[in-house]
């Protein structure tokens, strides 16, 4: 089986219909069975098609396809995709109708030249795989023409998807085109709605999104992707900057409850989304009030995220219909079973706070000045409580919360901020731009080194930290050069304060082992999925290593995991898309007792793993308008002590209003027969 | 990086466009930089005055180096490009393009109204295509009959969003947005109900097509039969510019092109307030006690009347009462008769009630009056101060200058009104005040600013003033919070270039000397008056308040506000004996009546029972006339009480000068002959004057020879008009004077002991009373009603529709109640074009 047939995807035409002997090969990154049942039969695309059952009736797909163009998601904003979509939608159900005739089908090709100039891509490329279509099974359109039954096929189920490379890759599949759009079109509100169908935290991912939709942005093929993340904090902006009240109504209550653990990011996406649909959320926050938002709250600092407007987001959330109950630790203040007698369903979003160890000699002596983890003092100083930090400050680690902890040592105080990472500076995970703002703001960076000793004077207080220095080793069995140590570079750096920051995971003391609650090695929550494998049968995961279609429901009856906790540590956007998923498997639970993913849930997600975004298409469009970035405030004061304000300076609506008409709306649809 | 200075970032980018070579500054689209080398790019869906749109696919071209065609009208220019915009491939592109707008487009052209005017139509000629080789399933879309004043036709749709673009961008309204999917996809409301909007029918004038149509119009005539008057319209002071189209006597469309002051954007009164001129209940034919008469007897009893009073009792037994409605040289000559031929200086208008006296303040403190820059100037500020004005109740030109400023601009806005206004969503701070409170708010903001570092001359003493109001008592006066009174006033300053534009919450403020003052002061605080500033704009409701102060028509001013000490150079100039002493104002005129002083009043284009605050008084007072004579268009109340009415002419019956209240003086030509019998305001003052001067009668001037009488006198203008018939007339002089800030001292609020508070101000969909006599501006807005907050509403025990009647210290009135959370709780709302302008203050509500 997953033998392709024929295919024209990537512009590679593959054709076994009549091959003797060895079939042509051809992969795809799609699984034999769309929900691993279901055989996949053929899939439809901006790239083509591809054909895995010979027995698929292709002029029946291909007028499918189109009469779902047209009727469900071309815009009607461009002549030739509002006419000439009808036009083609019309003309292959007269072909199905036997009312066609065969200088009819030239009307395709023609059309398809034409629909080049469309405005923007879904129905220019809804006319790749019609064209294609025609090319390749043009017999089979005849036999509808001139004998009016077709090729006798077999009937499909077909299921379709709209999305667009950005909001492919945007893990909580934003409507980023959409908004795009509205907020070129002077409808900031509009813009915000589209956002909040999909993310309840825009003023957060407006302004501290690692934005992987940039990063499959067709506009890069051109010049540069569009600046999606600060298009989001200006429609968020402007409904604060206008004193706007946010619109969302939510529906009537439903009567069941949902109880969630954490006000993280995913916490509080998931009660949006349940308090909208009438389910009222309760929270459960360790926290004291004042302080919600989870990591964001703890590990991002104010000067990348204004607290007034995180804490506003927060509000807006709680206005729909969510409780939170702040300085209650589950597990100690609370058990999780009492939560779950408690609440029809229970969402665990506890996020991933525990920092973990560095491994080197005296981080468990309890030296003076060598503080627990990056995470504890981003949360202590922000709490405003006793960070224990000194005057010169080391932090381990290359990750955004390492960056983190030098910018805010520096705001708290600190005469020297000093970073050690063990590889080079682009090897760093952390942003680029968050590593070059802290080089403005002054911070040492100690590249190529690695920690390998806390040195203390004879009080215990921490003097320094002795590293080694690191060089690439020669090329191992794989072919990849690892850092080494150097033998003899061994110096010493001197501090009174050491702070690792190399990563979290997530505690999960609070769930008692009774309960059935599966944990993985990398201390997250096992959640059930779908059985999806490749053509070789392997399980298909997703790039967090995970099983691709996640339901979310542990083997716990009535709890669902999500966020950090559930992924592994990872984005805010990664866990509002995750929780935004939990969200709608617990209603289904709640309403129908069972937790699944619906078609469009799981179409999502092979795409996803198909690919959306190719880096390497050719885009035909002129270069002429450049990428705007935002304005920031430049220079050390910004880093002086206690100054947390914020650093980065958003659009002026002016220019976000250029800058989303840089958009190439970049709409596609797909659709597999099952 | 000492290296990156060099590199300069480019203003301007050169390219070849068709063999020959542009240079256009940078992030000019390629159709602009055709544009200037005389090259036309064929376009359907571009429109200069909104966003770039991209949708009908007809103005594409070749960029070399491109896999694709680009669209010109929203393709950014690049250095070095070579442009081609006509080729075979290119007119095969648009030939194909326009085939697929032709699948299923109806072709009923003979009964559209956009026949012969349809851009469609043109650009579908110009490409010669006769054939489609396209079809699609035929499948008609339901015209939109049910919506008032306007209707569309989808199925003659071709999505070009101008409608949508211009409602959203430049109107601010968003009624209506593409709705649907696929070839189902049509110009709609969002919601699918009938159309309730502004009514400004500005989709109308952008359709290409005969999409969107005005209902009034339709069936009228065909586009081409008209006679298009290029005018200047009539109805509120932002003075734009207009085109009459007449057929047989009467105004059956106004449009405004795209080229005018205003960019062709109007408002519901100047695109469908024309039918207050075609009303049945216009008055066409002289009435003597009420009788039809013959002008020559009208005249005659007014004129003999006139003589005997004026012989027994002297000039001072004759009071006027002016009109801001009527042209600068009918203003002209309404105070020349009573000055020079009757000798009276009792002349005034309702401008008394807060124009004139606001005015006077302004130009003591600026030595301006009026707009003291142009309206159009405010796109350009970075912030716009808004207070005590619904502006498009008041004055909607304004609200589209604030509106562009907003969205275009990125300026800063802060409003100050007692009621939330439907542009109240552009505001960066919204100040809901409580009514009456305004020089309250005016100090709190002056405070706020000085406090936060901002100087003028004069700031000192006004600081000092200031020191002596605490932010506790400002609070407690206005309702708004300190906090945000600092956070407006910051606003305020954003951007160094400021517009202040203050309305009749201010100009009609019980405390209107501090209100206006304090505004005065905002504008030097801020920089609005300075020279990076965009000026400060008092607002009026009436297109020519300003001309008619300018012309005189107050006691207290000759023309050209000249002192009685010049009252020599106009009698001389008139032939007259003008009298030297200032004459009665409004309240003055009406306390002389009831003393028996007065004998006789001239009313002209004006109802003083509809504005005056007390209705009974001067009801009575007007009965006591011995002459009453009444020169309008419409049986006012005023009117019918009038010995002798004397039927005027509309603005479109006329030629002559209106002056907007920024000072643009605008003239205009007539587009028809009056209705009827009526004549205009010039002829029959003209005529009067001859017949009661006791010196030398004059002849009547023609136009030009008045303009320069006035100029010479005035000496407001600039000597001639730029040229005939154009509509930027002649400039105003305007002599600045070194403005100063002045203490505020606003006085205390007396407790009114009754539960209301009322804010009584003109609504959107009319202007003034004049529209109240257009069927169409009724249509939608039909009458009288009394705004209530929801809570009150429950508190009175009322519900929407039922009846209550209000009572004021001057009256009380029985008014519809409306539900709206527009006003706050205590406040009460009273649209003021119905005669219930009346009311102010405060009041009680009782269910009637």
């Amino acid at each position: 089986m997953a033998q392709v047939v024929f295919s024209t995807w990537g512009r590679n035409i593959v054709d076994n219909r009549n091959a003797a002997g060895e079939p042509a090969a051809a992969s795809f990154k799609l699984p034999v069975a769309f929900d691993g049942e279901q055989p996949l039969k053929a899939f439809m695309g901006w790239d083509g098609i591809i054909l895995f059952d010979k027995y698929v009736d292709i002029p029946a797909m291909t007028a499918e396809y189109m009469r779902r163009v047209q009727t469900l998601y071309c815009c009607g904003r461009c002549t030739p995709g509002k006419k000439g979509t009808k036009v083609l939608s019309d003309l292959f159900q007269n072909v199905l109708d036997g009312k066609a005739k065969e200088s009819d089908l030239d009307t395709v090709g023609d059309l398809a030249e034409l629909l080049k100039n469309c405005k923007c891509t879904l129905c220019q490329s809804a006319t790749v795989p019609v064209f294609d279509a025609v090319a390749h099974y043009r017999s089979d359109f005849l036999a509808y023409i001139t004998s009016s039954c077709g090729p006798n096929r077999e009937p499909s189920r077909f299921i379709h998807k709209i999305t667009a490379p950005c909001m492919d890759r945007c893990p909580s599949h934003i409507d980023i085109p959409k908004y795009v759009e509205e907020i070129k079109n002077y409808q900031y509100g509009e813009a915000l709605a589209t956002i909040r169908d999909n993310m309840p935290l825009p003023s957060v991912c407006g302004r501290v999104c690692p934005h992987p939709c940039e990063t499959a942005c067709r506009r890069k093929n051109v010049d540069d992707a569009i600046n999606i993340m600060v298009l989001k904090r200006t429609a968020s902006d402007y409904e604060w900057m206008h004193n706007l009240q946010p619109p969302m109504q939510p529906k009537p209550k439903k009567g069941k409850t949902v109880g969630i653990v954490g006000a993280g990011p995913a916490g509080l996406a998931a009660a949006y989304y349940l308090a909208l649909e009438g389910y009222h959320c309760t929270i459960y926050e360790a926290l004291p009030e004042g302080f919600g938002g989870g990591m964001i709250a703890v590990g991002i600092p104010a000067y990348r995220m204004p607290r007034h407007l995180l804490q506003r987001d927060i509000d807006i959330i709680q206005a729909v219909g969510v409780d939170i109950v702040y300085n209650c630790r589950v597990g100690k203040d609370i058990s999780l079973p009492e939560l779950k007698q408690k609440h029809d369903a229970v969402f665990l979003a506890p996020g991933a706070h525990r920092s973990k160890p560095m491994g080197v000699e005296g981080e468990d002596k309890g030296y003076k000045g060598f503080l627990s983890g990056g995470i504890d003092f981003l949360r202590e100083a922000y709490m405003g409580r006793p960070t224990g930090m000194g005057k010169k400050v080391c932090v381990v680690g290359g990750g955004n919360t390492a960056i983190d902890c030098v910018r805010v040592a520096l705001r708290e105080g600190a005469e020297e901020s000093i970073l050690l990472y063990r590889r080079s500076r682009k090897e760093m995970p952390a942003d680029v731009w968050e590593v070059d703002g802290a080089d403005e703001e002054g911070v040492k960076f100690e590249f190529q080194v690695l920690p390998t000793k806390i040195v203390v004077d004879a009080n215990d207080q921490v003097t320094g930290v002795e590293c080694v220095r690191m060089a690439m080793g020669e090329p191992d069995a794989s072919g990849r050069r690892r850092p080494e140590p150097v033998p003899g570079s061994e110096f010493i750096v001197e501090c009174d304060t050491v702070i690792p920051a190399i990563g979290q995971d997530p505690d999960l003391k609070f769930i008692p082992a009774d309960m059935g609650i599966d944990i993985t090695k990398w201390n997250t929550v096992v959640t059930k999925y779908l059985p999806h494998k490749d053509a070789a049968g392997k399980q298909l995961n997703d790039s967090m290593g995970n099983p691709l279609c996640r339901t979310l429901i542990t083997d716990c009856d009535g709890v669902f995991a999500g966020g950090d906790a559930e992924i592994g540590p990872l984005t805010v956007v990664a866990c509002v898309g995750n929780a935004h998923r939990a969200a709608r498997v617990i209603q289904r639970w709640l309403e129908e007792g069972k937790a699944y993913l619906t078609e469009e849930d799981i179409l999502e997600d092979l795409l996803t793993y198909l690919g959306v975004y190719d880096k390497n298409e050719k885009v035909p469009w002129l270069d002429s308008a450049d990428r705007s970035n935002q304005k920031e405030v430049h220079g050390r004061e910004r880093a002086a002590k206690g100054n947390y304000n914020e650093v980065e300076l958003g659009f002026s609506d002016t220019t976000a209003q250029a800058e989303a008409d840089r958009c190439l709306r970049c709409y596609r649809m797909a659709m597999v027969a099952v | 990086m000492a290296h990156t200075e060099s590199s300069e970032k480019k203003t301007t980018a050169t390219l070849t466009i068709d063999g020959r070579q542009v240079t256009v500054p940078v992030g000019a689209t390629i159709l602009e930089a055709a544009a200037e080398l005389g090259i036309k790019i064929p376009t359907l869906c571009w429109l200069k005055k909104v966003s770039t749109t991209g949708a009908c696919r007809i103005c594409v071209v070749a960029v070399e180096g491109i896999d694709r065609l680009m669209t010109a009208c929203n393709t950014p220019v690049k250095d070095g490009i070579t442009v081609t915009t006509t080729s075979p491939e290119i007119i095969a592109a648009r030939q194909k393009t326009l085939e697929l707008l032709l699948v299923n487009h109806p072709l009923d052209c003979p009964v559209c109204d956009a026949a012969g005017e349809c851009d469609l139509q043109d650009i579908i000629y110009a490409h010669e295509v006769d054939r489609n080789r396209y079809a699609a399933d035929l499948e008609r879309l339901p015209i939109r009959y049910d919506w008032k004043l306007l209707e569309s036709d989808p199925n003659r749709c071709v999505l070009c969003e101008k409608c949508v673009k211009v409602c959203r961008e430049v109107v601010g309204r968003e009624a209506i947005e593409i709705v649907d999917r696929g070839d189902r996809t049509i110009i709609d409301t969002v919601s699918g109900e009938p159309l309730d909007c502004d009514f400004c029918g500005n989709c109308i004038n952008v359709c290409p097509t005969g999409t969107l149509i005005s209902k009034p119009f339709k069936f009228k005539g065909r586009p081409w039969t008209f006679n298009v008057t290029p005018s200047v319209c009539t109805f509120c002071s932002s003075g734009c510019q207009i085109d009459y189209h007449s057929a047989n006597g009467r105004v059956e469309r106004v449009t405004s092109g795209d080229d005018t002051y205003n960019r062709g954007i109007l408002c519901i009164n100047g695109r469908f307030g024309y039918a207050a001129f075609n009303s049945p209940e216009r008055i066409t034919s002289p009435l003597v006690a009420g009788e039809k008469a013959g002008w020559d007897k009208a005249l005659a009893t007014v004129a003999g009347t006139l003589k005997e009073i004026v012989a027994a009792n002297g000039g001072n037994a004759v009071a006027g009462i002016g009109s801001p409605r009527v042209t600068n040289e009918e203003s002209y000559l309404f105070q020349k008769f009573l000055r020079g031929a009757v000798g009276t200086n009792s002349i005034d208008s309702e401008a008394r009630l807060g124009f004139l006296p606001s005015q006077i303040i302004q130009y003591e403190m600026l030595g301006y009056s009026g707009g003291t820059r142009d309206m159009n100037a405010i796109e350009k500020a970075t912030a716009v101060v808004v207070i005590g004005a619904d502006l498009k109740g008041e004055s909607p030109g304004y609200a589209y200058k604030m509106i562009q400023a907003s969205t275009k601009n990125n300026a800063k806005v802060v409003m100050a009104f007692p009621r939330l206004s439907s542009t109240a969503k552009y505001a960066n701070a919204y100040l809901q005040y409580k009514p009456g409170s305004e020089a309250w708010l005016v100090a709190g903001l002056n405070k706020a600013l000085i406090e936060a570092g901002a100087g003028a001359a004069g700031s000192d003493t006004l600081k000092s003033s200031l020191d002596a109001l605490s932010f506790e008592k400002i609070t407690q006066a206005t309702g708004i919070p300190e906090a945000k009174i600092r956070e407006a006033a910051a606003l305020a300053c954003a951007g160094g270039s400021t517009a202040v534009i203050y309305g009749s919450g201010i100009i009609r403020s019980a405390d209107m000397k501090n209100a206006v003052t304090g505004c005065v002061n905002l504008a030097l605080l801020t920089g609005a008056t300075g020279e990076n500033g965009v000026g400060i704009y008092p607002l009026d409701e009436k297109n020519n308040t300003q001309g008619m102060l300018d012309m005189g028509v107050c006691p207290e001013y000759l023309p050209g506000y000249h002192a009685y000490g010049h009252v020599s150079e106009f009698g001389d100039a008139w032939n007259c004996a003008v009298p030297a002493a200032p004459g009665k104002d409004l309240f003055g005129i009406i306390d002389g009546i009831e003393k028996g002083e007065i004998k006789a009043l001239y009313v002209m284009g004006s109802d003083p029972l509809q504005f005056m605050p007390d209705r009974g008084r001067v009801l009575n007072a007007l009965k006591k006339l011995d002459l009453l004579v009444v020169q309008d268009l419409f049986p006012s109340e005023t009117a019918k009480l009038a010995h002798v009415f004397l039927p005027a002419a509309t603005a479109a019956e006329k030629s002559g000068s209106f002056t907007a209240v920024d000072n643009r003086v605008q003239c205009f030509s007539r587009a028809v002959a009056p209705a009827g019998e009526a004549k205009n305001d010039a002829e029959i003052l003209q005529k009067l004057f001859s017949l009661v001067a006791p010196v030398a009668p004059i002849a009547v001037q023609g136009s030009e020879e008045l303009h320069h009488e006035i100029t010479r006198l005035t000496k407001l203008y600039t000597e001639t008009c730029d040229h005939a018939g154009c509509r930027m007339g002649r400039i105003k002089n305007r002599a600045a004077a070194p403005a100063a800030c002045r203490p505020l001292l606003p006085s205390e609020p007396a407790p009114s002991g009754k539960p209301f508070t009322l804010v009584c101000a003109p609504i959107q969909r009319h202007n003034g009373s004049y529209t109240t006599w257009s069927a169409s501006n009724n249509l939608v807005a039909p009458g009288r009603y009394l705004e209530i907050n929801p809570s009150d509403a429950q508190n009175v025990g009322v519900s929407q529709g039922d009846q209550v009647t209000l009572s004021t210290d001057t009256g009380s009135k029985t008014l519809p109640v409306r539900i709206s959370s527009a006003v706050a709780p205590g406040t009460l709302f009273v649209p003021s074009n119905f005669g219930d302008g009346v009311l102010s203050g405060a009041g009680s509500l009782a269910k009637a």
